[in-house]
């Protein structure tokens, strides 16, 4: 009997670690130090990330799984209507899935690229989505874009980290990302 | 030469498939799974604040005799001005209630008073809220009112088995009933100005053309009882600008509100006793 194909829970819960990490920096963010002011609040999107290795090394069935999921997770914490995640994840893995073959995707640094235009895309699709809910939408967007500034400083802090992290998963347990093959550890 | 160009369009037609399976799902199977989805990460939510509860716990623990001392007495002060406060308050509704019973007039909602850590904040351009550490296991219920020392926190949003989620007044999404202090017109108020690096503030509308407000001379806005589930009288902001409106019938303006809404570690939720009265 085949052991079941667990590469997409890998994936994702990788993805929640991110989530859980952000959401914990949010939270500190919420009110933080900075230099020369007394007030200082800040808020991170890192959705990005949660695509970018599911695109570029997991397989397709695996890939479109591991997205939904965490797009579901994101969903459950976000006041947006259940399922805005999974469709903006969605269109950007299968923008990115439709092109990868044409790119060095294991490269961290095009994977910290790759992260830095998904997290751009998604960032700006949600905050056209909700903008319109606030009373200033001027003054709502020079609060994005300081924390869009913000997002993209630590999607490419965290991008190699991160890759590294499920390169390192999916090593721990001696199988290939995308064919799904048990691999000798000098072979990954 | 077809099953290229497929190849090709495939991650677009798995999307399309994704989507509709998501469209056709009835409601009841999606509000099942966020509500699953949030409870499997409420865990992972709370642990930080309580490692936080622990630490606070043993840097107390460590705290020299002199100190609890110090502490001791400041606390037996305290107590003393609370049971003062406690019996005028006792004198206060006693009168109210005999108001009320004179001028036939409906009572005044009631309140049982609910304590909360406050587990994670969250607060963006999109939305402003916090996760608290207290459910529907402490009969906390949707859209009751949240305070702090300062006034309105905000309102409960969503009520999970040991979490809920509270909407803070400084989030877009909230709009409440308000009145200046000292006059009893009702004026809209809605949250959503959140800068960077100045304190959030909200909005006014329906403002009556004699109140003026200046930021040398702000007014004080507080809720009000009409139509809303903030009990009367609770301090929203300082109003400290005003302008006339677009139609030239009321005016509208800037609310300054507390920044320590950005530091809250413990809240109040205001829990009715009578679940009609909100």
């Amino acid at each position: 009997m085949r052991p079941p194909d667990l590469r997409w829970t890998l994936a994702a819960v990788a993805n929640l670690l991110l989530l859980w990490l952000t959401g914990l920096a949010n939270h500190h963010l919420a009110s933080a130090w900075f230099p020369f002011r007394d007030h200082f609040t800040g808020h991170l999107y890192l959705g990005g990330l949660f695509v970018t290795f599911s695109a570029l090394r997991l397989d397709s069935r695996n890939g479109w799984i591991a997205v939904t999921v965490t797009g579901l997770l994101a969903d459950a914490m976000t006041p947006v209507p259940f399922g805005t995640s999974v469709v903006l994840l969605g269109l950007a893995y299968a923008a990115l899935l439709h092109g990868r073959q044409r790119f060095p995707r294991d490269e961290p640094l095009f994977g910290t690229v790759v992260a830095l235009f998904t997290n751009l895309f998604l960032f700006l699709a949600l905050s056209f989505f909700l903008v319109g809910a606030n009373p200033s939408p001027a003054r709502a967007w020079v609060r994005l874009l300081t924390d869009l500034v913000l997002s993209q400083l630590a999607i490419a802090l965290v991008t190699p980290w991160f890759l590294a992290l499920q390169s390192r998963g999916f090593e721990l347990v001696r199988v290939h990302p995308e064919t799904g093959r048990r691999v000798a550890r000098a072979d990954y | 030469m077809l099953s290229r160009r497929f190849d090709q369009v495939r991650p677009f037609a798995t999307l399309g498939i994704v989507l509709l399976v998501w469209a056709l799902l009835p409601l009841a199977v999606k509000v099942f799974t966020r509500r699953t989805l949030f409870e499997i990460q409420a865990p992972l939510t709370v642990a930080p604040s309580r490692v936080e509860d622990l630490q606070t716990f043993w840097a107390n623990r460590l705290a020299s005799k002199d100190d609890l001392l110090v502490a001791g007495r400041e606390t037996a002060g305290l107590i003393a001005e609370y049971a003062y406060g406690v019996q005028q308050n006792e004198q206060l509704k006693a009168e109210i209630l005999r108001l009320e019973n004179l001028l036939r007039l409906p009572p005044q909602p009631e309140y049982r008073f609910e304590a909360a850590r406050v587990a994670r904040r969250d607060f963006s351009a999109w939305w402003q809220r916090m996760v608290i550490r207290k459910g529907e296991n402490h009969g906390i219920i949707v859209g009751a009112p949240v305070v702090y020392v300062g006034g309105v926190v905000g309102r409960v949003s969503e009520v999970y088995r040991t979490t809920s989620i509270v909407d803070l007044i400084t989030s877009p999404t909230v709009r409440l009933a308000a009145t200046v202090e000292g006059d009893t017109r009702p004026i809209s108020y809605q949250g959503g100005i959140n800068p960077s690096f100045s304190a959030a503030s909200g909005l006014v509308e329906f403002v009556p053309l004699d109140v003026h407000a200046t930021p040398q001379q702000p007014r004080r806005l507080v809720t009000s009882s009409l139509g809303g589930v903030f009990p009367a009288g609770l301090t929203v902001g300082e109003i400290t600008s005003l302008e006339m409106g677009p139609d030239g019938l009321f005016k509208s303006g800037e609310v300054r509100l507390d920044p320590r809404l950005g530091e809250l570690t413990e809240v109040t939720v205001l829990v009715p006793l009578n679940r009609d009265d909100l």
